[in-house]
């Protein structure tokens, strides 16, 4: 219950303050929200094997969002920023794909 | 792995004998998916397939749990930093996606309102110089009107002024409408608006289209043709500028409307057995381009706007004139020293070109 409350709080806070994401971040906004919705899926499956842990939750979501986020932003700096974009885009998308299969077996035993 | 259940779950000896021979400690890792460090490559692979759990999930199921009520209140308080921090992420990202995404379209929308309040301020100020071209138009009939020369003079002008189209006239004729093909519309991923797609080439009309219409038109034997409402003198250009027509310089939009006075019982049909028109009738059916052409008991047409006299200034007035024509010579004084003003422009040009 909580958790769910501090979620629509986050979603409120972020809609209403609009934050104004600064430029030099805003190539990596669109990688750390895959990471993040990795993390959300991960977390997700987690609590349907019955082996959720919330400070696992919490540093697996951070730090895919910074690693997502640095090695954009070293490939950036290294001329491969786009390929490694694409690169983390198709890992993250892979194993989101992968949670969310296991999630729908949990839910519909199909 | 799906090998090692089905074998785990066969009763086959053989292979329960051949399983035992590779070692149990073997067998274990494969059963729980552990790479093996001799095959890394197909390793991270198969990692990357197979286990999309993030380990720390099952690394932390093994540890011992704080199962105290402190600890389940630490944890519930981190889960919902973490929840506010990702919907914090989230909505910030998409609030970013909505200001950017309508940026280009805000400043899109800018331009096109200050292209249409510079429309505006132009045709108001082409109304006010149609309404003083109106009165200068009647004083000088009227002053004219004084003498038996002036009679003859204002004849003249009426007629050369007809003929160059500057006076604003009506009558019976046609009308004429050509437009682009309508293309449809497509909705935005991001903002969710409908945004029109552009029209195929082959559906728009471009320049040449109105020209021959035009042509067409002339030829059919139409004395005073406007498009767009932009009447059409000797000197008018309809010309291209990228996607825009330009009709003496000022852009119409489609449906372009062309409208011409003329005698409909003989203007009607000798445009619609024209080339051009029979042309385009056959792309209405090809390219989905409009086009319609009725006969109008009344149209009315604007006059052109003046020709700017670039190299040309007025002859000065006489100097022998008749008391009653001296004021409006005296009159004509101060248009004349305006006139003269442009004549250093075409010099400061030339001075400006080499």
């Amino acid at each position: 219950m909580i958790p769910a409350l501090a979620l629509a709080v986050g979603v409120v806070l972020g809609l209403l303050f609009e934050p104004v994401v600064p430029l030099w971040l805003q190539p990596y906004l669109p990688i750390a929200v895959v990471a993040a919705l990795d993390a959300v899926f991960g977390g997700i499956r987690a609590r349907l094997d019955g082996i959720f842990d919330s400070k696992v939750f919490v540093v697996s979501f951070v730090s895919n969002v910074l690693v997502a986020a640095l090695i954009v932003f070293l490939g950036d700096k290294l001329g491969v920023g786009a390929q490694l974009s694409t690169g983390v885009v198709v890992v993250l998308g892979i194993r989101i794909f992968g949670n969310a299969a296991a999630i729908r077996r949990h839910l519909f035993r199909a | 792995m799906s090998k090692g259940e089905h074998a785990e779950g066969a009763p086959d000896p053989l292979i329960q004998r051949a399983l035992e021979l590779r070692g149990g400690e073997d067998r274990e890792d494969r059963t729980r998916h552990r790479p093996r460090f001799g095959a890394m490559s197909t390793s991270l692979l198969n990692e990357l397939m197979t286990d999309h759990l993030d380990g720390g999930y099952s690394a932390a199921a093994h540890r011992q749990k704080d199962e105290s009520p402190r600890g389940r209140r630490k944890a519930t308080a981190l889960l919902a930093v973490g929840l506010l921090l990702l919907g914090f992420v989230l909505a910030a990202s998409y609030r970013g996606t909505m200001r950017q995404a309508p940026d280009s379209e805000r400043t899109r929308q800018a331009l096109v309102r200050d292209v249409q309040d510079g429309s505006a301020l132009t045709d108001s100020l082409q109304r006010r110089a149609e309404a003083l071209s109106t009165q200068l138009t009647r004083e000088r009939d009227a002053a004219l009107a004084a003498s038996r020369a002036g009679d003859r003079a204002g004849a003249e002008v009426r007629r050369l002024e007809e003929a160059a189209a500057q006076r604003a006239v009506h009558g019976p004729g046609i009308t004429v409408t050509v437009g682009d093909a309508s293309g449809g519309d497509r909705v935005d991923p991001g903002t969710g608006q409908r945004v029109p797609t552009p029209v195929d080439d082959n559906g728009r009309i471009r320049d040449r289209d109105l020209q021959a219409l035009v042509n067409a038109l002339w030829a059919a034997g139409a004395e005073a043709i406007s498009i767009g409402g932009q009447r059409l003198a000797p000197t008018t250009t309809i010309r291209a500028a990228g996607e825009a027509i330009l009709v003496d310089l000022r852009p119409v939009q489609s449906p372009y409307g062309i409208e011409a006075v003329g005698d409909p019982a003989t203007l009607l049909p000798r445009f619609a057995d024209s080339e051009a028109a029979r042309r385009f009738q056959s792309y209405t059916g090809l390219y989905g381009i409009q086009f319609s052409v009725r006969a109008a008991d009344d149209v009315r047409l604007r006059a052109a706007t003046d020709p700017d006299l670039r190299y040309a200034s007025p002859v000065p007035a006489p100097t022998t004139v008749s008391p009653s024509t001296s004021g409006s010579a005296g009159s004509s004084g101060s248009p004349g020293g305006s006139g003269s003003s442009p004549a250093p422009k075409p010099a400061g040009s030339s001075g400006g070109g080499p």
